[in-house]
């Protein structure tokens, strides 16, 4: 009873800044679909992807993928790396906002006075941040699915319907890491750093894997090794979604745990 | 039967010790009992908030437990919560929020409030509920933070310097409220760095100092005890032991004509009679600040043991 108004509150409190993103998100998305028309069978556009260094291909995901057609373009321009990008700003934001940033607001001290498990606390917080990450990643699919048509993007729906999810459970993941660091520690400096860092490191590993050999048994520690690259060109790693949502759970099931043990910091 | 009740709130041995070695509170034995106004007295950083974060079971103990109306802080602490209505020492509110928008949200977050002691709360207080509380004056906001602690009629209030921040006139109806609700048999615990405060609602006080409860009382004997600092200015030279013949009188500092004293109230009608023997230029009478009474607290503790 009492959590499902942290839920409430914690939704309400972000109705605008939900607003603005999704705004912003699919204006992104409008652009990107509106340019493809001239990319469109252009073959001197292929030509110049074509000539890079494979280091780079292979860091901006443009190996097996095709730019020229609407799923290698989208793929490239949009969940390679834009998708991913923004969704974890948002979601970190977010999360580190919830505990860790109500905790330094000392806003924390009176809500954990009230009648409620810190767990429930931490859960419904969880819950508020993964329907921020959800509502912003849907706009993003419908977006996309809106211009399909238009554009001649040609894209299978299962696969974008796919991919959407995907990016849905890595902003999931990472905004449920950032509440759950906030959870175990205070201070909010920390609930970004720590998942920002994590998606760094996750980033470059799963990026230059193929360069540096050394690097391909570290590949599983990255999100985005998981949540699999171009996914409108190559399909959907769905097994790999199912890892990013057993460690979102698992992350947040420890903050939430943590926070039961440890002293309420207060200003 | 009251004999058979638990007290409202109970502490055995509860201790604080932060990792950095600070010695918060150093086992706290106390009982407050039901339908009581206990006034937790101390100066600023003596463990007034940590006890009672302790309670709310905001931080955990070291050593030692608490309990309200009997359920542990610890082990059924949820509980315990649900009889406690709780205002921090330093209220923090979500600021974008309007007044009634954040008392209608921890009524929801509390699974329901009293909504005719809400209205009832709101128009003592005269509440400002419809501008957004970052709009609102540091009073403004800690009536809020009464109404929200009051709401849902607690068996246990817990106050962290409630009248801090409020205007004579809404101190004063505070002061109305504790003492209805400990009519009602509920209890109010509150915490003070003034003595006068503490004196004019409280029942019995506790006083806290260096994370040490280093006395109980009832207020009654506190201010048979309660020291005032005496400045009198004579128009010639006074000899100051003339005064010491008063018993409790201590003299402070004499310079020719000027005699200043610390003195309980008691010996104010022998003072001011011993006074009136000479010429007076200025006669005042203040209350003794905080320190000036752990002071003498100690020299009592002192000359017993």
């Amino acid at each position: 009873m009492g959590a499902a108004e942290l839920v409430n509150r914690g939704l309400r409190d972000r109705i605008r800044a939900l607003i603005a993103w999704s705004i912003g998100i699919a204006a992104y998305v409008a652009l990107l679909a509106a340019t493809f028309t001239s990319v469109k069978g252009s073959e001197n556009f292929e030509n110049v992807v074509e000539d890079y260094p494979s280091a780079l291909k292979d860091l901006f995901g443009l190996s097996d993928v095709l730019l020229t057609t609407g799923r290698g373009y989208m793929d490239t321009e949009l969940f390679n790396l834009m998708l991913p990008l923004l969704v974890l700003v948002l979601a970190i934001g977010a999360g580190s906002r919830t505990i860790a940033g109500e905790e330094e607001a000392g806003r924390l001290e009176l809500l954990l006075a009230y009648p409620l498990r810190r767990r429930s606390a931490v859960l419904a917080k969880g819950v508020a941040v993964a329907l921020e990450v959800a509502v912003v990643s849907g706009v993003a699919f419908l977006t996309i699915a809106a211009f399909d048509p238009v554009v001649g993007l040609d894209l299978s729906f299962e696969r974008l319907a796919g991919a959407s999810l995907a990016l849905a459970l890595l902003g999931i993941l990472y905004a449920w890491l950032a509440v759950a660091v906030g959870a175990a520690r205070p201070g909010r400096g920390l609930a970004i750093a720590i998942p920002a860092g994590f998606a760094a490191v996750g980033y470059l590993v799963n990026g230059l894997q193929d360069l540096a050999s050394w690097l391909r048994p570290f590949r599983f520690v990255s999100t985005f090794w998981w949540a699999g690259q171009s996914p409108l060109s190559t399909g959907v790693r769905y097994g790999g979604c199912l890892v990013l949502a057993a460690a979102a759970v698992v992350a947040l099931a420890a903050g939430a745990a943590l926070l039961e043990r440890r002293d309420l910091q207060v200003p | 039967m009251p004999g058979t009740e638990p007290p409202a709130i109970e502490a055995r041995g509860l201790s604080k010790t932060y990792p950095s070695g600070v010695r918060a509170l150093v086992g706290l034995d106390l009982a407050v009992a039901r339908g009581e106004v206990f006034g937790y007295l101390g100066p600023n950083g003596a463990g007034k908030s940590t006890t009672i974060r302790l309670l709310l079971d905001l931080i955990r103990p070291t050593a030692g437990s608490a309990a309200i109306a009997g359920l542990d802080t610890r082990r059924d602490g949820v509980e315990a919560r649900r009889r406690i209505g709780y205002l921090p020492g330093d209220l923090r509110l979500n600021d974008r929020l309007t007044g009634r928008e954040q008392l209608d949200s921890l009524a929801r977050l509390r699974g329901g409030a009293d909504r005719a002691t809400t209205d009832d709360l709101v128009r003592r207080f005269e509440c400002v509920l419809d501008r957004p509380i970052h709009e609102l004056s540091k009073g403004n906001r800690q009536k809020l933070g009464l109404v929200q602690a009051f709401m849902h009629r607690p068996e246990v209030l817990i106050l962290d310097e409630p009248t801090s921040g409020l205007d004579p006139l809404n101190q004063e109806e505070f002061r109305g409220l504790a003492r209805e609700t400990a009519a009602e048999g509920r209890t109010v615990f509150l915490s003070s760095h003034s003595l006068e405060e503490v004196q004019r609602i409280a029942d019995r006080v506790g006083i806290i100092r260096n994370g040490r409860l280093i006395d109980v009382d009832s207020v009654a004997s506190l201010r048979e005890r309660s020291l005032r600092q005496v400045e009198i200015r004579f128009r010639e030279p006074v000899e100051p032991s003339v005064f010491t013949t008063v018993d409790g009188v201590r003299v402070r500092s004499a310079d020719g004509s000027t005699v200043r004293l610390a003195a309980p109230e008691t010996a104010m009608d022998a003072i001011v009679k011993e006074a009136a023997r000479h010429r007076i230029a200025d006669f005042v009478s203040e209350p003794a600040d905080l320190e000036e009474i752990f002071l003498e607290l100690y020299r009592e503790n002192d000359g017993g043991g």
